[in-house]
């Protein structure tokens, strides 16, 4: 039998994305079939580089091409092209990221910011191009976080600020721009203002992922954020205990209020499991966050231990995912974020099948009056 | 929450000199007076933030009035910027659709 493209693609679509329950050849993955007499190439082209169970796919093409009859060697290239929430052909804010991932708590403390710094690299590790914004004006902590203490960004010729590279992504944070140790007193339409600047007049480039550091609570930047940039979705990060669930509630709620899907939960510093014997404490009682991602239907993306050398290397100005990219918790990191990019795409896939519709509104009123 | 298909615009656009329609994904459309929208506003300029009561006259509000421009506010809404040089008022999706002026919507309350 004579192996022929349509023979192939036929083969390829008993294939399904686990994530998004789809087979893959109408998802439009498969690209760039060469066939040549008995060996057979192609592109297997995902919506994220992060992608979770990609080896799995890849490996389930292949034994499905192998034994088809005439066909004796298969080449499968792997590659990535993450898609953009709805709309983003026509957005005005924030034109060359595709995707824009907030990361909220709604209490303090819970390791925002740790959390926020590791995902955008551990997304970055898979190859991805990924920019990460402080947007927490009065405490902003992602200058330490990467060692970047005192810099100060270039502006371009045309007054845009440029984010400053560091690991492998870039950064902008409110803490570039002012006094290293003066504080941010402002009103709530400061905030607004400079909140409207970092969306606007940075210069971000082309980014498959943009990860939004918020301050905690539901407030100016909030609001601001969710009025402003059209977000592909929101992840909550909460600790353990009931003193913080109660508030990663409200903040799912206000996501929930102003429709923008929730990613999903991540609990932070849910365990702590001990060097020397191996022994697990759950110091502020593990599971919480489960439990809410159950009330109230949305993904849990994992659960990140204590771990002491988190706090070290992040006050070196090396996050943990850089520093010690072989770690439990680094790999713990690596497969949130696989998760997350999964939970994107299947975010930007519902919200262009719902035709999360209209897109962005500009609408110019066209008469005079009589 | 309604049925999410209920509060998803498909297609909002200007229907004629004084009115604004809105075809939403469950397949209704709903058609909104000019006046009607403005005198909707909730913003804390139209209504008191606290009390809830009316700061606004309805009556002050010209029957003419038009929108000079219209954009989204997010992923929830639209804002209106109106003639009279209003404009800080933001119309969510799940208020529009509850607020439709159509017989149907006004009988099934």
């Amino acid at each position: 039998m004579n192996v022929t493209e349509e023979l192939i693609l036929r083969t390829l679509s008993t294939v399904k994305d686990p994530d998004l329950h789809r087979d893959i050849v109408s998802l439009g993955f498969i690209q760039n079939i060469k066939i040549q007499n008995s060996s057979v190439s192609l592109d297997l082209v995902l919506t994220t580089p992060a992608c979770p169970v990609r080896d799995q796919m890849k490996q389930e093409c292949e034994t499905k091409l192998r034994n088809l009859p005439g066909v004796s060697k298969v080449e499968i290239n792997m590659k990535a092209e993450v898609r953009g929430r709805p709309g983003l052909n026509q957005a005005s804010v924030l034109p060359g990221v595709r995707n824009t991932i907030a990361v909220a708590s709604g209490k303090g403390g819970v390791g925002k910011s740790t959390v926020a710094a590791n995902l955008a690299l551990a997304l970055a590790k898979t190859g991805a191009k990924v920019g990460l914004l402080d947007c927490d004006v009065y405490g902003p902590s992602i200058p330490l976080m990467f060692g970047l203490t005192g810099q100060k960004p270039d502006v371009t010729e045309d007054q845009k600020i440029l984010p400053i590279p560091a690991h492998g992504i870039v950064v902008m944070s409110i803490g570039f721009l002012t006094d290293d140790n003066a504080p941010v007193i402002w009103r709530g339409p400061m905030v607004h203002q400079i909140i409207q600047q970092f969306l606007t007049r940075v210069a971000w480039g082309e980014l498959d992922y943009l990860i939004l550091d918020l301050p905690p609570g539901t407030g100016d930047t909030q609001l601001t954020l969710t009025q402003s940039a059209s977000l592909s979705g929101a992840v909550i990060v909460t600790t353990p205990q009931e003193v913080s669930l109660i508030d990663a509630r409200k903040g799912l709620q206000m996501f929930q209020k102003v429709n923008v899907p929730v990613l999903g939960i991540i609990e932070n510093m849910s365990y702590f499991c001990c060097p020397g014997c191996g022994k697990v404490a759950e110091i502020f009682r593990r599971g919480g966050a489960k439990k809410v991602s159950e009330a109230f239907n949305v993904p849990m993306l994992g659960e990140i231990p204590i771990d002491p050398a988190v706090v070290e290397t992040g006050d070196q100005g090396v996050p943990i995912v850089a520093a010690k990219p072989d770690s439990l918790i680094a790999r713990v990191y690596q497969a949130i974020a696989g998760a997350l990019a999964a939970q994107v795409s299947i975010a930007n896939m519902s919200g262009s099948e719902k035709a999360a519709a209209a897109g962005p509104v500009h609408i110019q009123w066209q008469t005079k009056k009589k | 929450m309604a049925d999410e298909k209920e509060i998803i615009p498909v297609k909002i656009h200007q229907h004629g000199d004084y009115e604004l329609a809105i075809y939403w994904a469950d397949g209704h459309e709903s058609v909104y007076p000019c006046d009607y929208l403005r005198k909707a506003c909730r913003c804390a300029n139209c209504v008191d933030e606290w009390s809830g009561t009316p700061r606004v006259n309805p009556a002050a509000i010209p029957e003419n009035i038009q929108p000079v421009q219209i954009e989204s506010v997010g992923r929830y809404g639209i804002k209106i910027d109106w003639d009279d040089g209003h404009n800080t008022g933001i119309y969510g999706f799940e208020y529009l659709r509850k607020i439709c002026p159509c017989q149907e919507c006004r009988d099934g309350g």
